[in-house]
């Protein structure tokens, strides 16, 4: 299991270089010749591109309309935009291409700036819709360009709730205490993973164990292998998580 | 693999075969769907508890609504209430359901041409309505309960703007007897308050005052505290019951004098001149004024002048008045002698109190119905509006109330979900539950409370208030206070609303004043009694059902299978009647009788008991539903079919002398049918055969311990029966009982001496920790689920009676209360005998020393069960809550609870999740949990706190000084030596009239 996972990742990273090129050689109208003229960018988020393009590729000819010549949204943020949809990456398709790697990796956000109470609570709390709209709000129009955004603010104007897919579960048998573990000071990817890293999060096999399985699937052997270890104090009485 | 044993050879194997279902690539399965605006007060695994009101009686205890994520999951007592000082009891907790209850309308509902309910719009049943009240001039009536203040205020003024409406407030226990009573002797038509906690002699005339009578739960704490063997020595108030029916409030009677129904108004009469007369001293004027009393109350000769003796040397005696099960046609003449009773006595101004004034509306007595009625027959209303009541079931059925129905013109309903009555109308508005809506209530001057939304509706309702708000709006209605119920609400209330939404309301004293004896009240005027039309030699006795009350308990799950505390019998309806009626009759237990009175006939199982006299029939009010899921047969597949039978449509509509309603004294006639029908009961003998699971101790033996060594006895407790117990109970064993290392080790002291029988903690428990109900089916088959019971023993037992498992062998006798009661659950064992036997160690010993259960663990083999000392572990044999939970109702569900499947054991957790967070929250802090941090949810909820929870290792814990009270401490079946981490302290005998031996 751990194998194919892997080599699905490793198949992905690679995806993610190409669409990258991909979407450029769009651009480049596939011969790579520029003789009908320059490339136009019809967004910000092209011309971020196009520009990276550029810096790549020094003799292409590129034409950025100032309407959309801007600093953001970053090109980072336009990347991640598009792999947190990209169906070749693993982990189930969210409501909204939101990517972690964007939020918690680029812009360095804490975990617990969106997930708050997850140091007080049993539950680590999805943000709501508001948490989201207490930054983008505040954000130029040009961002109203990506998809992720539009979906965002119709979700707010509708005050809808955004339905996501669980990625970690629990059996409703077992009862996890969210609050205890942080304040213990684990790090949130002891078990999350490096969600950091993830445009699109999945469950990231954990491969320095010894059991043949992946283990972030929240697995029992799992929580009971650091549980063992004296120096965390930690219980291993059933009952402390199955009532 | 070097490395590979046993368990890594299994997962590799498993893997061979199930790699691609295995979850690292699956799809989920759920969604996470947060808030879009959070609310600040609310963290997500966060209880939230609001302030609010009780509505299923008329008490308006005071409610602590706990709420995960914006649904109520638990209701508990507000301990600032001073009605119910943080109880609640098995009623107002079960009351949870209503707001998820399958029953419930989506929306309003509209008689078609086909007469079949029809859903339409809000705007369009509105629009009916307003028709109907703008189209000439109807006649309108407006039929329904108190619902407090504030929309009390509402209704008063659309039936004012109305012109020609009237209001009928109609609750079907309305203690209009007694207020009636209270006009004639005080001169002021109030409910007196009753203050039992200082007396040393109570008098019970029928009151059921520690069950379900007029603010129960207050006076069940009275009792308790004026018999709590700390502050009284000599063990306090006895209690002395007097009615023909062995009820749960006889049940905790140190005397029960068996007098024939209606005789009550006889017996208080005869004392209230004994004690008059006593005043003057004369031996031969207390003779004359006795002679003959006895005959016509059926007792013993000699038994009333035994009791007069006994209220002349009491000090303190309070006489309570008659309840539903004691109102007979000379209910108002009864309780105006228990009046004149304590007044003689100089309870009054003490004990009992008149308040200033009242402050709920007088409901209607069976007079004014009775005129309702008469008009509808004539035709004379044309638009009835039914609120807050179910008048097509619960009224007499003399009084043809359904088919004075079908006269009405256009009939329109505010329940929020069927009954029988919605089921007739023409229009359904939905009100809303009392968790989704604003109210208030004033039960008594002083007392003020608040019912606030905890919840969003979770159909589409509309509150009362604001139906009628926008109706008479659209009609032009005239006179209606501004805004919406909220803003009524908030605007009556005046200043401090903030505060009163915090604390739940506002609480100060009562104001009561003195009263004197109107001259000339004739209460003691003896009355020929007016015998009923109708023939038979029995009468028929309709009391009020602990859970059920006036019938709207019944759609309530729980209130079902929680079985009756008395009888132990559940979901269905029986006839209880004497051995002898019984051996007459050639019936046993379970044999179907038919009851016929003038009205007509029903039949049900016989229930033979010692406790009921022989010229009486007893059936409780409040089955027969034929609408519901679990009020009628539709949950035990069955749609539409009544479950049991509706024994007020055998009651003719018969006012007292003062127009008051009454419930018993109807002659009937018992038939044997032939047929049988299974009662469920969960206990089937109450023969405790000389095991002393429930002992008694005599006042004598405390006592005498302390005199002969100086010192309390650790001997005392002896069990008459087998004689186990004569130790004291065992010290824990450090090392078995828990780990040694564990500074913990949870433990539970339980007074039975405090135990009234009312089941409150079986209804917490079963909330708290999501236990399913099994239905009238399962209930026949011992497949209950509860985790605790209230055990119900008669005397000691012995070993007489065979082994027979039916006829249901009866131990009670006329004339004695030695009734034991005591809650049994798991005794989490320190030498569990369930444990040991567990294949796949799925129930064993945590190191804070509970007996704990792993349900993912278990693979059903019931070892556990059967090897079980106490018989307190049950087996999910089907998916309960799948089956018996439908609809909304699993949002009922604690979340901190694992619901439990099919073919998995469960029981008692000492409620594990409950200690959990009371660790989390000392964790947090750095501390130990602190004594009396762990509620357990029976705990909380015991209304007499007869049950105490914490760390047996800290010795200055509630819990181990409860239960050193030598001499009474004992653990059950302490000679099997299972270690029981439960003392039980046992019952006090105070009085020999108890039993005669």
């Amino acid at each position: 299991m751990s194998l194919i996972c892997r080599t699905h990742r490793h198949w992905l990273v690679t995806v993610s270089f190409a669409s990258l090129a991909a979407a450029a050689s769009t651009l480049l109208f596939s011969d790579g010749s520029a003789a009908q003229g320059p490339l136009v960018a019809g967004s910000v988020c092209e011309a971020q591109k196009l520009k990276a393009q550029k810096a790549h590729d020094p003799h292409l000819e590129i034409e950025v309309p100032p309407e959309h010549d801007k600093s953001h949204p970053s090109l980072e943020a336009c990347l991640a935009h598009d792999e947190a949809w990209n169906e070749n990456n693993e982990g189930p398709r969210q409501p909204i291409p939101f990517s972690h790697k964007h939020h918690a990796g680029f812009l360095q956000m804490d975990c617990q700036y969106c997930h708050s109470g997850s140091d007080v609570s049993r539950a680590a709390g999805v943000p709501s819709v508001e948490v989201c709209m207490g930054c983008h709000a505040q954000f130029p129009a040009e961002y109203d360009q990506m998809e992720g955004i539009q979906i965002l603010k119709q979700h707010w104007a509708e005050k809808k709730p955004i339905e996501w897919n669980q990625v970690y579960r629990l059996p409703e048998y077992a009862k996890f205490r969210h609050n205890r573990h942080v304040q213990f000071g684990l790090e949130c990817q002891q078990c999350h993973g490096p969600v950091e890293t993830m445009d699109r999060v999945h469950v990231q096999p954990d491969t320095t164990w010894k059991y043949f399985v992946p283990a972030q699937t929240l697995e029992m052997g799992w929580c009971i292998q650091c549980h063992r270890k004296q120096e965390h104090q930690a219980s291993t009485d059933c009952m402390k998580c199955h009532m | 693999m070097p490395d590979l044993d046993r368990r890594d050879f299994l997962r590799l194997t498993g893997l061979g075969a199930g790699a691609a279902a295995a979850s690292a690539c699956s799809d989920p399965i759920e969604k996470l769907v947060p808030y879009v605006i959070q609310p600040e007060t609310i963290t997500p695994g966060i209880p939230v508890d609001y302030a609010s009101t009780c509505r299923e009686c008329s008490a308006s205890c005071g409610l602590h609504v706990r709420t995960r994520e914006g649904r109520p999951v638990k209701l508990e007592g507000n301990p600032h209430h001073p009605i119910n000082q943080g109880k609640l009891c098995a009623r107002g907790q079960a009351g949870i359901a209503r707001t998820y209850h399958p029953d419930r309308f989506a929306g309003p509902m509209a008689k078609g041409a086909d007469g079949v309910l029809a859903p339409i719009s809000w705007e369009q049943a509105e629009a009916q309505l307003v028709s109907k009240l703008t189209t000439g001039t109807p006649q309108v009536r407006v039929l329904g309960g108190d619902r407090g203040p504030s929309v009390n205020g509402i209704v008063d003024s659309f039936v004012a703007g109305l012109g020609g409406a009237k209001r009928v407030i109609y609750e079907p226990f309305a203690h209009d007897a007694l207020r009636a009573a209270t006009a004639q002797v005080f001169g002021r038509a109030v409910l007196p308050i009753f203050d039992i906690s200082q007396a040393d002699l109570i008098l019970d005339f029928g009151s059921d005052f520690l069950d379900g009578g007029l603010f129960s739960l207050e006076t069940t704490r009275q009792f308790v505290e004026a018999r709590d063997l700390k502050k009284h020595p000599d063990g306090g108030a006895r209690l002395v019951s007097i009615g023909p029916r062995l009820s749960m409030t006889a049940s905790n009677a140190d005397q029960w004098l068996p007098a024939k129904a209606g005789s009550e108004a006889t017996v208080a009469q005869a004392l209230a001149q004994v004690v008059r007369d006593a005043r003057g001293g004369s031996e031969s004027a207390r003779r004359s004024s006795l002679a003959g009393m006895d005959l016509a109350a059926g007792l013993d000769a000699g038994a009333i002048e035994a009791l007069a003796k006994r209220v002349l040397a009491a000090k303190r005696v309070v006489a309570l008045p008659p309840g539903v099960g004691a109102a007979g046609p000379q209910a108002t003449a009864t309780a105006a002698a228990v009046l004149v009773l304590n007044a003689a006595l100089g309870a009054v101004g003490t004990a009992v109190l008149l308040p200033e004034a009242e402050t709920r509306p007088a409901a209607a007595d069976l007079s004014a119905l009775t005129q309702l009625a008469d008009d509808m027959k004539a035709g004379r209303v044309d638009v009835l509006l039914v609120h807050d009541s179910n008048p097509v079931y619960s009224m007499p059925g003399g009084l043809g109330f359904g088919e004075a129905l079908q006269k009405v013109g256009f009939v329109v309903s505010f329940a929020s979900m069927i009954d029988e009555t919605a089921a007739k109308a023409d229009l359904v508005l939905p009100d809303l539950t009392p968790l989704e809506s604003w109210g208030d209530a004033e039960p008594r001057k002083g007392i003020r409370s608040v019912q606030q939304p905890t919840v969003r509706p979770l159909q589409d309702g509309k509150a009362l208030g604001d139906t009628l708000l926008s109706v008479a709006a659209a009609a032009g209605v005239a006179g209606l206070p501004q805004g919406n119920t909220h803003d009524i609400v908030k605007a009556n209330w005046g200043s401090g609303w903030r505060q009163a939404l915090d604390r739940g309301g506002s609480f100060s004293s009562t104001p009561t004043t003195g009263a004197r004896i109107v001259a000339g009240a004739s209460a003691l005027d003896r009355r020929a009694d007016a015998p009923r039309a109708g023939d038979g030699d029995l009468t028929l006795v309709a009391y009020a059902h602990s859970f059920l009350g006036d019938g709207s308990g019944a759609s309530l799950p729980w209130m079902q299978e929680i079985p009756d505390p008395v009888t132990k019998a559940s979901w269905v309806s029986w006839a209880e009647i004497s051995n002898a009626t019984s051996k007459r009759l050639g019936v046993s237990f379970g044999d179907v009788v038919q009851i016929a009175t003038a009205l007509g006939s029903v039949e049900l199982p016989a229930y033979p008991r010692g406790g009921v006299r022989d010229d009486i029939v007893a059936v409780a009010i409040g089955q027969g539903h034929t609408h519901g899921q679990y009020a009628s047969m539709t949950n035990d597949g069955a749609p539409g079919v009544a479950r049991g039978v509706n024994i007020l449509a055998l009651l003719p509509a018969e006012p007292d002398a003062s127009g008051a309603r009454t419930f018993t004294g109807t002659p009937a006639k018992l038939a044997k049918t032939g047929a049988f029908s299974r009662i469920p009961i969960s206990q089937w003998t109450d023969n405790q055969r000389g095991r002393g699971l429930v002992p008694e101790v005599s006042l004598a033996s405390l006592a005498g311990g302390k005199e002969a060594h100086g010192e309390v006895d650790e001997h005392a407790l002896v069990s008459e029966g087998g004689g186990h117990h004569d130790g004291p109970p065992f010290e824990y064993d450090m090392q078995n009982d828990a780990s040694p290392e564990s500074d913990y080790r949870w433990g539970m002291t339980i007074d039975d001496d405090r135990c009234t029988g009312c089941s409150a903690c079986v209804a917490a428990c079963s909330i708290e920790n999501n236990i399913p109900v099994v239905g009238q089916d399962g209930a026949t088959r011992h497949r209950e689920m509860s985790w605790i019971r209230i055990e119900r023993y008669i005397g000691d037992g012995d070993l007489s009676g065979g082994r027979e498992r039916r006829p249901h062998p009866n131990r009670e006798k006329l004339g004695e209360a030695d009734v034991r009661q005591a809650p049994m659950l798991c005794q989490h064992c320190g030498s569990a005998p369930c444990e040991s036997v567990c294949p796949v160690l799925a129930t064993y010993h945590t190191p804070d020393g509970l007996n704990g259960m792993v349900y993912n663990r278990c693979v059903g083999t019931r070892y556990c069960a059967n090897n079980c000392t106490y018989k307190v572990r049950r087996f999910n044999y089907f998916d309960y809550s799948r089956e018996k939970w439908p609809g909304l109702l699993g949002m009922m569900l604690n979340p901190e609870v694992t619901v439990r499947c099919q073919g998995v054991m469960e029981k008692c957790t000492f409620c594990v999740q409950r200690i959990e967070s009371a660790r989390q929250g000392a964790k947090d802090e750095k501390r130990p949990i602190a004594d009396g941090e762990v509620q357990t949810a029976c705990q909380q909820s015991c209304p007499t706190g007869a049950i105490t929870f914490g760390n047996s290792r800290d010795p200055k814990s509630q819990v181990i000084a409860k239960s050193k009270d030598t001499g009474r401490s004992f653990h059950a079946l302490q000679v099997l030596n299972t270690r029981p981490a439960i003392t039980y302290l046992a019952q006090v005998k105070r009085d020999d009239e108890r039993s005669h031996g």
